[in-house]
């Protein structure tokens, strides 16, 4: 079993004719427009090099166009990579043959899509039993677990409704069961609460965190929000046309953008919303506390200790043991977005 | 001097490239249109009688070979006999078996299939209407009919529903069919049926093999354009989960395109319904030959009461065949319970076959062989009377207007004989350069090419007069269509209230088949040329009229509201906005009714309208093939030129505003067409 769950390497996706020629050629470094006119080609994604670990769950964040979609098809061969391999687990996706590609779609990974993509000529039941039913299970057999898969996500007794009668919130929310419903190792989302109101988007995330906490799949993640990329993600891509420009911890994303582009994306999160106690800590120091709080606790939440006492704050490990201490100076400092501490690293 | 140099330098060098282009634009096809006439006159002011194809003779020496070597050639004997028996085989045993039913099995038959599909509503509508057909005394008939057409209609079913799949899943089968299936639309149904009468001889087999190839180019369509018109996100569900293609098909596309596929359905069922008279012309017994011996003593009522069963009959099929089913309720427990689904699957068809053997065997007892003529209604006297009174009361003395009759001279007068003078008069060669001046000016020196080469065709048929005759004729239809069309489109695109009482009636007379306009059009015309033209308009209006609306309600909300927010008053609105942007579904308009129009020569001459339609039935009835084909040609040789040029309008102002797709486009014909 390789290390990674997934790994992509060089990965490339060109749009247009013998688009195989641009790959790695210096014309893949013109810009968009001077390639489609020269080309008639457009580059979609560039050179991605890529590796997920089990039960990770890794974001991939940018504007419109900027080929997330695009790489999140690549995975699984939906969009057919120009150049570049991808590895699930340890099969060569890119170079699989069809069984072999059936095999990793109808088993070992699946998908929720941000238009829901639910089968209007479907009751909910055989909705969520459609990978099922795909890998040839008996009926009796898939609809006794797509019922029991229902209940999972809170939507019991609903299973002979049509998508149609339901909102959107409920519509996702069959959506993430139909992709459950396989217990694939890998779940893709494309953007999928991008359609839904704050509110539920809100209940939706906490969804995938239970799922994250409860079940441990890796997950890969496209969201062009950089609030729902923090609350989900181990780490976070930033792509911008058709290639990653930082991958990193939120906390390194925020703390230290790579360049002005991912600056201006995150320009607006409070750091201290971001970082950990973790990286702005001092040795554990001997005297009083004002509390304490665990590793990985963001500084916003210590601020109520240090505003109630002028004594630092312990921080221990899962153990209980203590690691280190932070006070009043270094969460301000944090706050005041100065002086970050080397981060920790990823 | 010096300072001017330089100035008319720069204008000169600015402004010459636009004047060349000019140039080349004008000149060419100016300088080939002088040589046409140029070479014109020098051959002389009739059409040469050099220029001569010889296609009848050549026709009819094939078909004087077909008559003499059919029993023997290996084609006829291994190939189209066995076809033509097949055909015969299937049309004589259905018929028996709808004999064998008897009039209340069928309408029980009708019944079961319409409550299945459509529920009770569906079966009703079904029974009651073909009831009608027994009503009108025409129930034998009907079961005639309805036999040639079910078979028509299932092989064209299995024909182009599968052709219409794969021309959904592959780009290159759609591009393939796309250009047999564009020219076949403007083909009139003759051009296939000469053929047909020669390889399979008047009859049945003839008959129905017409009306598949009639039928099966909506199939095609509709079922492409469903199967294109699923989301790809749907279908990338389906792959995501590992669909293979197979799975894709009937998991995704199909099940998602039903509703288009269950349309093509109804379509081929109408496009079939509407040619069951053409079909009669070689052979097909039955109602339609009914109409047409009415049509042709020029007997009002012995051609409505038949006519009429065919609607009735055609109406009766499209009911019980696509009625939307109501959505069954599964309670949870029903199908929980294995034993109550498996009761539904296998108990509701057997009490159906159960019933329907039931109802035979009693009606065979009661001896119920006809429908009963107590209960017949014969519509032909009392039609015949109104047509008498219709006709006495509005051919003339109606005040100010005068009467139909004198609208009939008027048009005759100032319209048709002047149009047809004109065409007929102007030297042959002055024509064909008018024409390859309009194709070139409208889609290019190519188009301007075909456009010649086929007018100098339409000569070497030797049937120039005959067909400058139909021509006169479609333009002024055209014309009045257009001028009745295009305002009532604009008026029902911008009122509710006019679409909604307009809607309706076009989709009435969109399920009619053409020559059921042609029985008021004689009440009121008689016979001539008028009748035929006033045919063509009926025919043609609904399309222009749905095309005209299609198109203004498409243009987009934004430019109008926007152009509302600068204080545009509704008539700039429409001046300035609306039709600039429909200019495409304008001319998709202009291009149908132009269709629509030739379709119609053939029925038109039944009425007298004479030219080439004339040729046309003439081959036909009396085995004239050779002319028949001849006058046949040259009706698909106008078709192509007025279909190219109409259809370079539309694609020349598409650039501008690009709605509607080809199969749009194709589709919004609709059914009822006969061509
Ligand atoms: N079939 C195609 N042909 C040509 N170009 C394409 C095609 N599909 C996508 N592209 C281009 O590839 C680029 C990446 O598209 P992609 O859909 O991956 O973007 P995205 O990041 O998912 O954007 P969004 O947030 O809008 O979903 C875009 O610039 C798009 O124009
Ligand atoms: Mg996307």
């Amino acid at each position: 079993m390789a290390e990674a769950s997934i790994s992509v390497r060089g990965l490339w996706k060109v749009y247009g004719p013998r688009a195989g020629r641009i790959v790695g050629s210096p014309d893949a470094d013109l810009p968009r427009a001077m390639l489609e006119a020269k080309t008639g080609c457009v580059v979609a994604m560039r050179d991605i090099n890529l590796d997920v670990a089990p039960g990770e769950v890794f974001v991939v964040m940018g504007l419109s166009g900027s080929g997330k979609s695009t790489l999140v098809r690549c995975l699984t061969r939906l969009i057919e990579p120009t150049a570049g391999t991808v590895m699930i687990g340890d099969t060569d996706v890119t170079a699989a043959n069809r069984d072999e590609l059936l095999d990793v779609r109808r088993h070992r990974v699946s998908m929720v899509f941000q238009h829901f993509g639910l089968l209007p000529h479907r009751t909910l039941i055989d909705n969520i039993a459609f990978g099922l039913e795909v890998q040839k299970m008996a009926k009796d057999k898939r609809r006794a677990k797509a019922e029991q898969i229902l209940e999972l996500v809170g939507l019991a007794g609903l299973g002979q409704r049509k998508p149609d009668q339901l909102s959107g919130g409920m519509q996702q929310r069959v959506g993430l069961a139909r992709a459950l419903a396989t217990d694939p190792e890998i779940m893709l989302f494309d953007e999928p609460f991008s359609a839904l109101d704050p509110l539920i988007r809100r209940d939706m995330q906490d969804e995938i965190v239970r799922l994250r906490r409860e079940v441990k799949k890796t997950m890969v993640f496209i969201t062009h929000d950089l609030s729902e990329a923090l609350r989900l993600g181990d780490r976070i891509a930033i792509m911008r046309d058709g290639r990653f420009v930082q991958v990193g911890t939120p906390e390194e994303v925020v703390g230290a953008p790579a360049d002005d582009y991912v600056a201006n994306f995150v320009r607006d999160v409070p750091r201290s919303h971001v970082v950990a106690v973790d990286s702005v800590m001092a040795p554990p120091a001997s005297g009083g506390s004002s509390g304490t709080v665990p590793l990985g606790t963001k500084i916003r939440d210590v601020v109520p200790y240090v505003a109630a006492s002028e004594l630092p704050v312990r921080v221990v490990d899962a153990s209980g043991t203590v690691v280190g201490s932070i006070d009043r100076v270094a969460v301000l400092s944090v706050i005041a977005g100065e002086d970050l501490a080397p981060v920790a690293g990823g | 001097m010096v300072i001017a140099a330089p100035i008319t330098g720069i204008a000169e060098t600015a402004t010459s490239p636009i004047t060349d282009k000019r140039w080349h634009r004008l000149v060419v096809p100016g300088v080939v249109i002088i040589a046409i006439i140029a070479v014109g006159y020098a051959i002389g002011h009739e059409v040469p009688t050099w220029l001569d194809a010889h296609v009848k003779a050549k026709v009819d020496q094939a078909y004087q070979w077909t008559v003499l070597h059919g029993d023997t050639n290996w084609l006829f004997t291994d190939v189209f006999d066995p076809i033509g028996h097949a055909i015969s085989w299937s049309t004589d045993h259905l018929l028996s078996l709808l004999r064998t039913l008897r009039w209340p099995g069928v309408l029980v038959l009708t019944a079961l299939i319409g409550y299945r599909t459509g529920g009770q509503r569906a079966a009703l509508t079904g029974v009651i209407v073909l009831s009608g057909c027994g009503l009108l005394g025409f129930w034998d008939h009907t079961m005639i009919t309805l036999s040639l057409m079910l078979v028509s209609v299932v092989i064209a079913l299995a024909v182009g529903i599968p052709l219409g799949i794969w021309a959904g899943l592959s780009d290159r089968a759609e591009k393939v069919m796309r250009g047999i299936l564009d020219t076949a639309q403007v083909m009139p149904l003759y051009v296939y049926i000469l053929p047909l009468v020669v390889v399979f001889g008047i009859g049945a087999p003839a008959a129905v093999i017409a009306t598949i190839i009639y039928a099966v180019p909506p199939a095609v369509r509709i079922t492409s354009l469903g199967i294109r018109g699923v989301a790809g996100t749907s279908t990338e569900v389906g792959s995501s989960f590992g669909c293979t293609g197979p799975q894709l098909l009937l998991k995704i596309r199909l099940p998602l395109a039903r509703r288009a596929v269950l349309l093509g359905v109804n379509q081929v069922i109408m496009m079939a319904f509407g040619i069951v008279v053409y079909a009669s012309l070689i052979g097909a017994a039955g109602l339609g030959n009914d109409v047409l011996t009415g049509l042709q003593k020029v007997d009002v009522g012995r051609a409505f009461a038949p006519g009429l069963a065919i609607v009735f009959a055609a109406i009766a099929i499209d009911r019980i065949t696509t009625g939307q089913r109501p959505q069954r309720i599964v309670s949870d427990t029903v199908a929980s319970r294995p034993g109550a689904l498996l009761g539904r699957r296998f108990m509701m068809p057997l009490l159906a076959v159960g019933s329907l053997i039931a109802v035979a065997v009693v009606a065979k007892l009661l001896k119920a062989d006809h429908f009963p003529s107590s209960l017949t209604v014969d519509v032909s006297k009392p039609v015949n009377d109104a047509a008498d009174w219709v006709g006495r009361h509005f051919r003339k003395g109606v005040p100010i207007v005068g009467g139909t009759e004198s609208f009939s001279d008027f048009v005759v007068i100032n319209f048709l004989t002047p149009a047809r003078d004109l065409l007929q008069h102007a030297a042959w060669y002055i024509i064909v350069a008018a024409v390859a001046a309009i194709g070139w000016a409208s889609g290019g020196w190519r188009l301007g090419l075909v456009c010649g080469a086929s007018f100098v065709g339409i000569g070497a048929l030797r049937v120039w007069d005959l067909a400058m005759d139909t021509l006169s004729q479609v333009l002024v239809a055209v014309v009045i269509s257009l001028l009745v069309a295009i305002p009532l489109g604009i008026w029902a695109a911008r009122s509710i209230t006019v679409e909604r009482i307009l809607r309706p009636l076009l989709d009435v007379a969109q399920v009619m088949p053409a020559f059921v306009y042609l029985v008021p059009v004689i009440f009121l015309f008689n016979v001539g040329r008028v009748p035929g033209v006033v045919a063509s308009v009926i025919y043609a209006i609904p399309p222009g009229i749905r095309l005209t609306t299609l198109g203004l309600r498409q243009v987009p909300e934004a430019p109008r509201e926007a152009a509302i927010s600068f204080g545009a008053t509704p008539r700039q609105e429409l001046l300035k906005v609306q039709l600039p942007l429909a200019t495409r579904a304008m001319m998709l308009a202009v291009n149908q009714t132009i269709i629509m129009c030739l379709s119609i020569v053939v029925v038109a001459a039944l009425i007298g309208a004479g030219g080439l339609g004339l040729e046309t039935v003439y081959g036909l009835t009396k085995k004239q093939i050779g002319q028949g084909t001849a006058g046949g040609l040259a009706i698909v040789l106008l078709a192509i030129v007025l279909d190219r040029i109409t259809q370079a309008w539309g694609s020349r102002s598409n650039r501008r505003a690009g709605a509607q797709t080809w199969a749009q486009r194709r589709f919004s014909r609709g059914p009822g067409l006969t061509l």
